[in-house]
This record gives C-alpha cells, sequence and structure tokens, in this order.
C-alpha cells in the first residue's frame, strides 16, 4: 500500500513538474524540485481526489519531502479506514 | 499642445486566422470567419455558430507548463501581444517599463465552466487550486506582463464589448501624460463555453445564420473569440528608435448612456464619437471612414446610424462605413482592438474592408456601408467605434502620418 502511494506522489509530482518519475526519490524536497507553492497545492489537490482524503491546512506547510506526504496520505487514509 | 501617440505594433489572432496578415487579406477578400462551431456539442444549442479562432492548438504557442497556468483568453491575449511587439521591432528593455493594458469582456471562462461542471454535474466537493489564477480578469494582463517582461503601470479593463477600447484610450492618455513612452493596449476574449453561450442565447440578440451589419434581413450578432493588440509609443520615442509608424492615434472619446443596461442610445454613442474627434481636433469633414461597431443587432445599427448623422451631419453620405463583425464576429473584449487594427490597416494601405454578407440597407440604416467588396480608397482621418452593454462607449480616432 505505501509503495503504491509514492508512486502516485512521485507520479503526480513529475506531471506537475514535466519530470522524469526515476528522477524523484522519497528523499526528494519539494524545494529542490523546484515545486513553488501553487503547485504544491495543485499535486496536494490531485492527491486529495485520487485517494479521497482531506488534507488539512495546517498539514501542508510540514510537507517537506515526497516522504513526508507520503506518510501523511498514509495515515489520513488509515483514520479513515 | 498634447503630446502625438503613434501605432508602431500590431498583432491579432481571431476567427480570420492567427496573424495579422491573415486577418488583413481576409478583410480586404470580405472573407467571414463565423461558421459553425466546433468546440461544442450542438444539438444542445439554439445557436450553432460563432466566429471560433480555427485550427487553434495551444501546443503551437506555449509549453506544456506555460499552458496549464493560461485559460484560453490569455493564451490569444499573448499571443496577440507577441506579435504586437515582433512588428513593432522593441526590444525587451524599451519594453521593461511600458504600460500594458488589456481589455476583457468575459475573463477565463473555460476553467469557470470546468469548476461549475465538477462541482454541480459531478458533485465532487473541491474545487481546483488553478481555477482562480485562470479565471481571474486581470490574468491576461498578468500573463502579457511575464511573458514580455513589462514592468510598468499593467492592469485590465472590463466595460464589456467597450474594453479594449477603453485600454487603448486608456494607454494614449498615460503615454500623453508622460508616464510611460511605450504601451501595449488591446483586449481578448473566449466566450464559447457551454455556460456562457446559454445566457447569451437567453438574450435573444443571436443570429443563427450569420452576421449581417446594417442590412434589412439582419438577424443579430454572432459570438467570436480572439485578441488584438497594438504598441502605442509617443511620436518622439518612435523616432527616436527609427520605428515604422503605421498611423497617429490622434484622439479618444469615451461616455456612458446612463440610460438602459442593455438598450443602446444614440445619444451616448455620439456623445463618445464627438469627444473622440475634439480629442483628435478633427473637424467631421476630416474623417474618411468609420469602422462601425455594426453588431449586426436590430437596435444598434440603427441607433449608430442615427449617432453618425448626429455628429457629421451632411458629411455622413460621404462616410464609408464598415461592419467588420461580420467577418471576425463579435469577439467582446478584443472586437475594439481587433478593430483598431483593421482601420489602421485600412489608412496604411488605402484599403476599406467592407461589411461582408451586406444584402439590401435596412429601415434607419442609410450611409454607405461599403457592401461585400473592398474598396480601394486613401484615408487621412477614421474612426473605430465601441460601444458596449451597460451603455459604456468608447471611440478612438486614427489619422494618418503624412497628414500629422
Amino acid at each position: 500500500m505505501r509503495q503504491d502511494i509514492e508512486n502516485s506522489v512521485i507520479k503526480l509530482i513529475a506531471k506537475q513538474k514535466s519530470l522524469n518519475p526515476s528522477d524523484i526519490t522519497s528523499e526528494s524536497t519539494l524545494e529542490a524540485l523546484g515545486v513553488t507553492s501553487l503547485e504544491a497545492i495543485t499535486v496536494v489537490y490531485d492527491i486529495e481526489e485520487k485517494f479521497d482524503v482531506e488534507v488539512p491546512d495546517d498539514i501542508l506547510d510540514k510537507l517537506d519531502t515526497v516522504h513526508d506526504i507520503v506518510d501523511g496520505v498514509a495515515s489520513l487514509i488509515s483514520e479513515k479506514e | 499642445m498634447k503630446t502625438p501617440v503613434v501605432i508602431t505594433g500590431l498583432g491579432t489572432i481571431s476567427a480570420l486566422g492567427h496573424s495579422v496578415d491573415q486577418f488583413w487579406e481576409a478583410l480586404c477578400n470580405g472573407e467571414s470567419g463565423i461558421r459553425e462551431l466546433a468546440s461544442l456539442p450542438l444539438e444542445s444549442l439554439r445557436v450553432k455558430i460563432g466566429a471560433e479562432v480555427p485550427a487553434y492548438e495551444a501546443c503551437d504557442f506555449f509549453s506544456s507548463d506555460e499552458m496549464r497556468l493560461m485559460d484560453r483568453f490569455s493564451q490569444f491575449a499573448v499571443i496577440s501581444a507577441r506579435e504586437a511587439v515582433a512588428d513593432a521591432g522593441i526590444t525587451a528593455e524599451e519594453l521593461r517599463d511600458a504600460a500594458c493594458i488589456i481589455g476583457t469582456g468575459c475573463g477565463g471562462r473555460v476553467a469557470d465552466d470546468e469548476s461549475f461542471q465538477r462541482l454541480y454535474l459531478q458533485g465532487k466537493s473541491r474545487g481546483h487550486p488553478l481555477t482562480v489564477p485562470l479565471v481571474m480578469a486581470n490574468a491576461a494582463a498578468s500573463q502579457v506582463s511575464m511573458h514580455l517582461g513589462i514592468t510598468g503601470p499593467v492592469f485590465v479593463i472590463a466595460s464589456a464589448c467597450a474594453s479594449s477600447a477603453h485600454a487603448v484610450g486608456q494607454a494614449m492618455a498615460m503615454i500623453r501624460s508622460g508616464l510611460v513612452d511605450v504601451a501595449i493596449a488591446g483586449g481578448t476574449d473566449a466566450p464559447f463555453t457551454y455556460g456562457t453561450l446559454k445566457p447569451w442565447e437567453a438574450l435573444r440578440v443571436m443570429s443563427s445564420d450569420t452576421c449581417r451589419p446594417f442590412s434589412r434581413d439582419r438577424s443579430g450578432m454572432v459570438l467570436g473569440e480572439g485578441a488584438g493588440a497594438v504598441v502605442l509609443e509617443s511620436l518622439e520615442h518612435a523616432k527616436k528608435r527609427g520605428a515604422c509608424i503605421y498611423a497617429e492615434l490622434a484622439g479618444c472619446g469615451m461616455s456612458a448612456d446612463a440610460g438602459h443596461i442593455t438598450d443602446p442610445s444614440s445619444d451616448g454613442a455620439a456623445k463618445a464619437i464627438k469627444a473622440a474627434l475634439d480629442d483628435a481636433s478633427m473637424n467631421p469633414g476630416d474623417v474618411d471612414y468609420v469602422n462601425a461597431h455594426g453588431t449586426g443587432t436590430k437596435a444598434n445599427d440603427v441607433s449608430e446610424t442615427q449617432a453618425l448623422h448626429q455628429v457629421f451631419g451632411e458629411h455622413a453620405a460621404r462616410l464609408m462605413v464598415s461592419g467588420t463583425k461580420s467577418m471576425h464576429g463579435h469577439p467582446l473584449g478584443a472586437a475594439g482592438a481587433l478593430e483598431l487594427v483593421a482601420t489602421v490597416l485600412a489608412i496604411k494601405s488605402g484599403i476599406v474592408p467592407p461589411t461582408a454578407n451586406f444584402t439590401e440597407a435596412g429601415e434607419g440604416c442609410d450611409l454607405d456601408y461599403v457592401p461585400n467588396q473592398a474598396r480601394e480608397k486613401s484615408i487621412k482621418g477614421a474612426v473605430s467605434n465601441s460601444f458596449a452593454f451597460g451603455g459604456l462607449n468608447a471611440v478612438l480616432a486614427v489619422r494618418a502620418m503624412d497628414s500629422v
């Protein structure tokens, strides 16, 4: 499950930044990938749509790496279940 | 003495093509860009025609990253502004402190429509984060500033069908005041979405066959899309850099009917035309050509003809008046800019574009509407009329350079 989430998150970021998914790892920071705040909230929107979760505003500031996003999504999904 | 302002660059994208050359060639040939709508499901529309930009693929003009951040109306604005700037041969350095004023009647309708479909039709619970930056009315002006590196005064004017004429007038005023030496001005609209078209149908002003301004059997207006832009500069600035000058933007006249929200007033229109001539220090007899607002609605064409009689008196009979919306349709906030380009090229080339689709003159329409055939005629002075819903009028006066 976690791997599925990670693959999806990487794919969504890659699409947003027109990058090759293989250039993005779990440790990549959004800053290093050049993700602007508008792009970040667009990725969050895509994630919400894909996983049917609601990402609260206060989590947004804490998302530095791909790993953080995957963690957040995983915990939102487990809360839902 | 007012600082003379000149036009040194032109850009268009419209139903008549993706460039000024295509636009002008079609106008001179009396070819109409009004066709069956390609972008919407026809079975659910009462009005099935429009003046859409043909064969438009955003990816021919923009990278996928750029496209994602621009609604269709912003894309058109940037395309026309780029062409105008390239045509003017002006440098990035000279543009940096320029003004940029872009009119729009609608703003970004495509993203708005998609957003409403998601929320109301598909029952989604969240909006898309790019909707606001795509639909906001100033997005087109902002995108032009970003693509061209313009850091001077940049804003939008929204006065429906008069938006771009107001924009050009304001840009001229800024140059005259000494605030800027150079300005990009124009307008853009892309109203072909289901949610935009349906309310237009309901107004019962739209033709279901074609647009024939001033004709007896005219059946209404035809919506269009596109953008027009001009580069304006002080005569002094243009001369200093050795620019090729199309014509002088000699004056702008504005008025409000203060009457009815949709019914036009000949008095309001006449007041704006008169104000444009006064601003340009032109006499009625100095005007050879009028690019009419000429929407092809019952109300406009009679009211506009009356206004021309009011202002020009006996000289009205000698005016050549053409309604080029018969060819490029009515692209709302882009109309005034496209028609200014047509007016400028008429002066520059000595060819008057016709009123296409003309059959016979309608009741109360008794001027020379240059029916169906372009006319070779030297023009010293011209005016371009824009009269908006809401009774907001803006008229631009243009003068040939050799008479400056």
